[in-house]
């Protein structure tokens, strides 16, 4: 029965694998689509069981009762939960859920027991027939979910494909690879490569703006970006405003200090040297208080040249860093 | 910090050197009109710190090899009637070109104007660029406004 062998090899959660291959089957059946009552009467017709038995059957897994009704059932019942036995191990992928879909409204229309929402008229078919039946629909349906799993596996690679060529960009030409199901003409192309790629910037900028990884949609994400901007911008205007009513008190310092960085810095005389000597730890102070005692030195001490030339060795030494 | 490898280029210097970079200039606006002086506190004193900051912070940036920074420099340079001669890239062409051609979406293009009119340079760009341009100019105005920030804070009396 290589059935219940692709049954076992799809099975990847543990859960699944029993060591009935019936109770395995009626398991996924019921997984997905417990049976509305309805239907019941069209099975209980060909098991010929009673219908509060039949139910329980393909409701509950665990019963180990009965596994003669089970091995009746599993003729049937596999063909239910095979597409929808494709709806769980691939629901990610919509494509293969078409295709399971069609495969099953086809069988509907072949008056096939397998459609587990066809109406109750297939009462008339026998079991045996339907079991034929479906283990042919079952064969045609695996050898095709092969075929859909190769191609899930290459829209995956295209798709991986369509990644890397993001990644690209600083090469002059970009290859993008169509995805499946979308036009592939060159405009359409560069329309789709120019999307990604600003769509890769938005999403820098995203991660730059603070708060701008909540809000869904490009529009607010732009303007949350543009009023960021603005914000800075005018937090320049007031800290140019508020500096320009402190400048005065450190006019002088500033010139001197500016000029003898790049002025003789190599005349190194007794004390500078000791000033340097006595300040090395400045070096891993932080900003603030760097700026903060560079310019508070004026303040304190007399204002001599030397003092001013080991100031502009300082800062060239803490610039050299 | 790991360095994640971003094939959007926008790495921005360290504090110091917005640091330096702005002192220089403020030095230099002393320097030049310090004597014939628009006195306390008036708002060509404010007008003129501003700027400073703003050309102080495009050098430290990226000087000429940034978009924003390179027509930040050019307008402040017409302003002092300084001859500042750049290098013209024929890239400008393209790009114009692409930008006319674009059919974009209408919601993106609204805010694309609105960037372009607040990030200097911005009119001849495609908008992916000018994504990567904004991206570079707010992580640079942020440095610069923390150095500001800074300077004021060691400045003002205790």
């Amino acid at each position: 029965m290589d059935l219940t062998g692709e049954f076992r090899a799809r099975s990847d959660g543990g859960e699944r694998c029993r060591e009935a291959t019936g109770l395995e089957s009626l398991h996924l059946g019921d997984e997905s689509r417990p049976l509305p009552p309805d239907n019941v009467g069209g099975f209980t017709a060909l098991l010929e069981l009673p219908p509060t038995q039949a139910v329980n059957l393909l409701r509950f897994t665990d019963s180990p009762s009965s596994s003669s009704q089970a091995a009746a059932v599993t003729g049937i019942a596999p063909t239910p939960p095979l597409h929808s036995y494709g709806t769980l191990t691939f629901p990610s992928n919509s494509l293969l859920m078409e295709r399971a879909a069609r495969f099953s409204t086809e069988h509907q229309q072949n008056g096939n027991v397998s459609g587990t929402s066809s109406v109750p008229s297939n009462s008339s078919v026998k079991t045996e027939p339907a079991e034929t039946d479906s283990s042919q629909a079952v064969n045609s349906r695996s050898g095709k979910r092969k075929d859909s799993d190769k191609k899930a596996k290459s829209s995956t690679k295209k798709k991986k494909k369509n990644k890397s060529s993001e990644e690209n960009e600083k090469l002059p030409y970009v290859h993008v690879r169509a995805r499946r199901g979308q036009a592939t003409d060159s405009h359409s192309l560069a329309e789709r490569a120019r999307r990604e790629k600003i769509n890769a910037r938005m999403k820098l900028l995203q991660e730059l703006v603070p708060g701008c990884d909540k809000i869904q949609g490009t529009a607010l994400v732009l303007d949350e970006i543009i009023n960021h901007v603005q914000s800075l911008q005018r937090q320049v205007e007031m800290l140019s405003m508020r500096l320009a009513s402190v400048n005065p008190r450190i006019d002088f310092n500033l010139d001197t200090i500016l000029a003898s960085e790049n002025g003789s810095l190599m005349d190194g005389s007794f004390n500078g040297t000791a000033m340097q000597v006595a300040w090395p730890h400045q070096v891993t102070e932080t900003e603030q208080s760097y700026h903060h005692r560079q310019l508070q030195q004026p303040q304190q001490w007399p204002f001599d040249g030397l003092n001013q030339r080991a100031w502009g060795k300082e800062e060239d030494q803490d610039h050299g860093q | 910090m790991a360095s994640a490898y971003n094939p959007i280029y926008t790495d921005v210097p360290e504090k110091d050197v917005f640091a330096l970079h702005f002192l220089q200039t403020l030095s230099n606006l002393r320097t030049q009109n310090s004597f014939s002086s628009p006195d306390n506190k008036t708002s060509d004193r404010v007008k003129k710190i501003k700027k400073a900051a703003y050309v102080s912070m495009a050098r430290a940036a990226g000087g000429t090899n940034r978009l924003w920074s390179r027509s930040l420099l050019h307008q402040a340079a017409k302003r002092n009637n300084k001859n500042v001669r750049f290098l013209r890239r024929k890239r400008r062409v393209t790009w114009l070109m692409r930008r006319r051609s674009n059919r974009g979406d209408p919601i993106e293009d609204v805010a694309a104007e609105r960037l372009r009119n607040l990030v200097p340079g911005g009119g001849g760009m495609e908008t992916s660029k000018l994504m990567e341009e904004t991206a570079h100019y707010i992580k640079c105005l942020s440095m610069q406004v923390k150095v500001m920030q800074c300077l004021v804070d060691g400045l003002s009396p205790k």
